[in-house]
């Protein structure tokens, strides 16, 4: 435990020095001490400890990166994990982590050079041999949920005693960012013999934060790593996350100040944060996007120009207001328009126009409008998307009946059987964009629930954005994958969902980020 | 201690709950069957393979047939061994001494308060029948009785918890940890989940009374010169405690059956959310063992007001 002169501070010029940036000053030469003015040192992080509480969304499905399974674990699991790879909040762009840099020297060699001098929160050692031991594990233990997630990997070696080496069946730039989520999340190697399938319970990484009890839907602890290597950081002692799955009850638990920030709250909540006095809201797009799933494998579906015209009939502009109370960012292609690798022109595509719609509906053969099999979900929030999208379609000649279940059955029908025409549902995005559309459109793809081979070039085009790790060529890479997946339409993307968090006011620098999967290592508690 | 007829009663007793806690949860586990979703899809993940989906099931041994899985889980059960949840691993055990004492201090504090408050205004109300403060009584515990607990909730948590900040508006905790704390906590909950058992209590008392009051018995006792709370208390009350104990006890259920909505309000870590969760996601060790867990207590709230029965009326000997 920390000692209580964390509050030591040092007044002058009516600001307030925690007792970080007051070491910092003693340390550093007069001459630059003198020379930050105060705007320098406001712009340093503050240290001010205290516990964050945080009301969370749902109870996590394991607290071991690679046997959970839900996307709401990232919120527990990137505190007290640290990963190899970062990433940009806004942009998603790849960033150094537990790798200090990697590089490709040939397309199917990825290497890694590890950080020097980082240890796991039992003390293990985090060097090469761990991290070959942990992307071993993920890609091969027969209880890992990712191991599709490092298909392309032959075989990973201990090049140096801080750099791994992954020999590669294919070429595929997407790993850093792979690298970026659960399968590089590194688990001390000692505390997984140590624990063996209990490590599902008791997260041993080199996160910022170290994991202390978690109650099964009601409470996660975790207290600071005093040993954390990035400087300045942890800022708070703990974070306590209080398992509330109602967002109303959750938002509720923030307004009478049990908890001092909640995330994943909904659009129609966002006048009552910015009307609740003490409460703050923050929100930001993510590349979690609603989509119609197309099954043109047959029907007429089958054909593109009603696909087409399935674009053109949706304003989508008014699906996010009417729909989600505007907190939300109209959707033209499968990336949000803040992503490193978004298209402007290729939004351009499908601007609503009904007229237009009808036409294509008549020049495809069905001056008379189409009749389809219509899959949804059974939530309020999904049925409700449903009926105005049903009306959007219906007013160009696109009837049907929906029908509707629980998210599991209704996929299941869906993508496993191929029952249906098409399915409203969601694509939660994926660090890397190939991943997304390789596992969206690829033949034999789960999520290809027509299992039609992709239109000429679109596999080309995905591979092409794989074997450069060169930004701007990914870039291009991306922009024909997208031109060649709208110019099909084979999908109709409706709109990216914000994560919209609140927090009291003692909560500062809390920031969304692109993925939607709040991290908290830049916020500091001051009231 | 006990008399010979009371033993038999208790043994009696355990040896009916055997079949009643297999019933339970073997119905449970059925209906179980019919609930939509897999809980196999749920592990794998999001967006997960039928391949991956598949191999989970055989790892879990959910691929067996249904009355398979209910053996094992049978077996193993009358060993002590409860099992883990299958989403997160924790033992089923750990999970129900962690949240039961929580739904239990709730529903304890939700009957106290229906006694409490309950017993003076059926005595109030009984005192004059047909009296306008009898009408008011009457007509409140008739709202009482209709108003619905998550409604009440939500109204006592926007004023008490979010415009006057005197409670919390979610959470909890334990007793164990603080006692004060714990009250201060669970006030809320508590008179959510109480205004029925107000009601109840506070209706079955007056008829009681009001009918015991009119017989002649009370009469005599009039004319003898005893005084009103003198009759009340020594004839009155003792004579309605029977009446009392059973809707006691059978509030004690409904409060512990109310709990389902009361704890997803006010975000309490208790039996009732930890059901509807697992019952949710399919994962069904949770859902037995907390089945389980209920049922017997239900069980024993049965037996303890059977045995007080005989105390407060010596004339039962039930066996």
């Amino acid at each position: 435990m920390r000692s209580k002169d964390k509050s030591v501070v040092a007044k002058g010029n009516g600001f307030t020095l925690g007792r970080r940036e007051f070491l910092g000053l003693m340390a550093g030469t007069a001459a630059v001490a003198s020379m930050a003015g105060p705007s320098a040192l406001l712009a340093k992080v503050k240290d001010n400890g205290g516990t964050l509480r945080v009301g969370a969304a749902a109870n996590p499905s394991s607290m071991d990166p690679a046997t959970g399974g839900s996307g709401s674990d990232h919120v527990f699991l990137f505190p007290v994990f640290a990963t190899l790879v970062d990433w940009e909040y806004d942009t998603l762009k790849a960033i150094p982590g537990l790798a200090k840099s990697w590089e490709y020297p040939d397309p199917q060699t990825l290497v890694l050079n590890i950080r020097e001098g980082v240890t796991f929160h039992d003390g293990t050692t985090l060097d090469a041999e761990a991290v070959k031991f942990n992307l071993d594990r993920n890609r091969t233990d027969p209880r890992s949920n990712i191991r599709a997630d490092l298909a392309s990997v032959e075989s990973v070696e201990v090049s140096a005693p801080y750099q791994v080496k992954l020999n590669l069946k294919a070429p595929d730039t997407s790993l850093p960012l792979v690298l970026s989520d659960r399968a590089g999340m590194m688990v001390s190697p000692s505390a997984i013999k140590k624990f063996g399938e209990d490590s599902d319970r008791n997260p041993v990484g080199a996160g910022p934060m170290k994991f202390v009890e978690w109650n099964d839907g009601d409470s996660i602890t975790l207290e600071r790593n005093p040993d954390y290597w990035k400087n300045e950081r942890p800022l708070v002692d703990g974070i306590t996350f209080r398992i509330i799955t109602d967002s109303s009850t959750r938002l509720r638990s923030v307004m009478s100040g049990q908890n001092d920030l909640a995330y994943q709250l909904e659009g129609r909540q966002k006048p009552l944060i910015e009307r609740g006095g003490s409460v703050e809201g923050v929100s930001g797009s993510t590349v979690y996007c609603f989509q119609i799933y197309l099954n043109h494998s047959k029907g007429p579906l089958s054909n593109v120009k009603v696909r087409q015209a399935l674009n053109y009939a949706i304003d989508r502009e008014a699906l996010v207001r009417a729909s989600m109370h505007g907190a939300g960012e109209p959707a033209y292609m499968n990336l949000p328009s803040s992503h490193w690798a978004y298209d402007a022109d290729v939004a351009k595509l499908y601007p609503y126009d009904p007229d237009k719609a009808r036409q294509l509906l008549t020049e495809a053969g069905y001056p008379d409008g189409i009749d389809l099999d219509m899959r949804g979900y059974n939530d309020q929030g999904s049925v409700q998307r449903q009926e105005i999208l049903m009306a959007m379609l219906k007013d160009v000649g696109i009837r049907g009946r929906f029908k509707t279940g629980t998210i599991s059955d209704m996929s299941a029908a869906y993508f496993a059987r191929g029952e249906g025409d098409f399915l409203v549902s969601a694509w939660t995005g994926r660090p890397d964009p190939s991943l997304t559309y390789a596992l969206l459109y690829a033949g034999d793809s789960y999520f290809n629930a027509g299992k039609v081979e992709p239109p000429e070039g679109l596999m080309d085009a995905i591979r092409a954005s794989r074997s450069t790790n060169d930004i701007e060529e990914r870039k291009k890479a991306f922009s024909t994958v997208q031109r060649i997946v709208m110019e099909n339409a084979l999908v109709v993307p409706l709109a990216f969902r914000q994560d919209i968090m609140a927090h009291t006011d003692k909560v500062n620098n809390l920031q969304t980020n692109l993925l939607g999967k709040p991290k908290f290592e830049h916020v500091y508690l001051e009231s | 201690m006990m008399s010979r007829t009371k033993q038999l009663m208790l043994l009696n007793r355990l040896v009916q709950a055997i079949p009643i806690m297999i019933l339970a949860t073997f119905l449970v586990f059925s209906l179980l069957q019919l609930v939509p979703g897999d809980v196999a899809i749920t592990i794998a993940g999001e967006n997960a393979s039928e391949k991956r989906i598949q191999e989970i099931r055989e790892l879990y041994g959910l691929n067996q047939p249904f009355l398979v899985q209910y053996g094992n889980w049978l077996v193993n059960a009358v060993q002590g061994d409860f099992g883990e949840s299958l989403l997160s691993g924790e033992p089923v055990l750990e999970t129900i001494s962690r949240v039961f004492p929580n739904t239990l201090f709730i529903v304890a504090y939700a009957v106290l308060l229906s006694v409490v408050i309950g017993v003076p205004l059926g005595i109030m109300a009984s005192s004059r029948p047909n009296s306008k403060l009898d009408g008011a009584i009457m007509g409140a515990s008739s709202l009482g009785v209709a108003v619905p607990n998550f409604w009440l909730g939500m109204v006592l948590v926007s004023l008490f918890a979010l415009t006057w900040n005197w409670f919390p508006a979610t959470g909890f905790t334990s007793p164990g940890e603080s006692f004060t704390s714990a009250i201060w906590f669970a006030t809320l909950p508590a008179i959510a989940l109480c205004t029925n058992g107000i009601a109840e209590v506070a209706r079955q008392l007056r008829s009681s009374l009001v009918e015991i009051h009119s017989s002649q018995h009370v009469r005599t006792l009039h004319a003898k010169g005893l005084s009103p709370g003198a009759i009340l208390w020594k004839h009155g009350l003792k004579n309605v405690s029977v009446n009392l104990l059973t809707v006691i006890s059978l509030l004690f259920n409904k409060a512990l059956a109310a709990t389902v909505v009361v704890e997803t309000v006010f975000a309490i870590p208790g039996m009732g959310n930890t059901i509807v969760k697992a019952v949710l996601e399919g994962d069904f060790p949770v859902v037995q063992g907390a089945v389980l867990a209920m049922v017997i207590t239900v069980i024993l709230v049965n037996l303890v007001t059977d045995l007080l029965y005989t105390v407060l009326d010596p004339r039962i000997q039930q066996v």
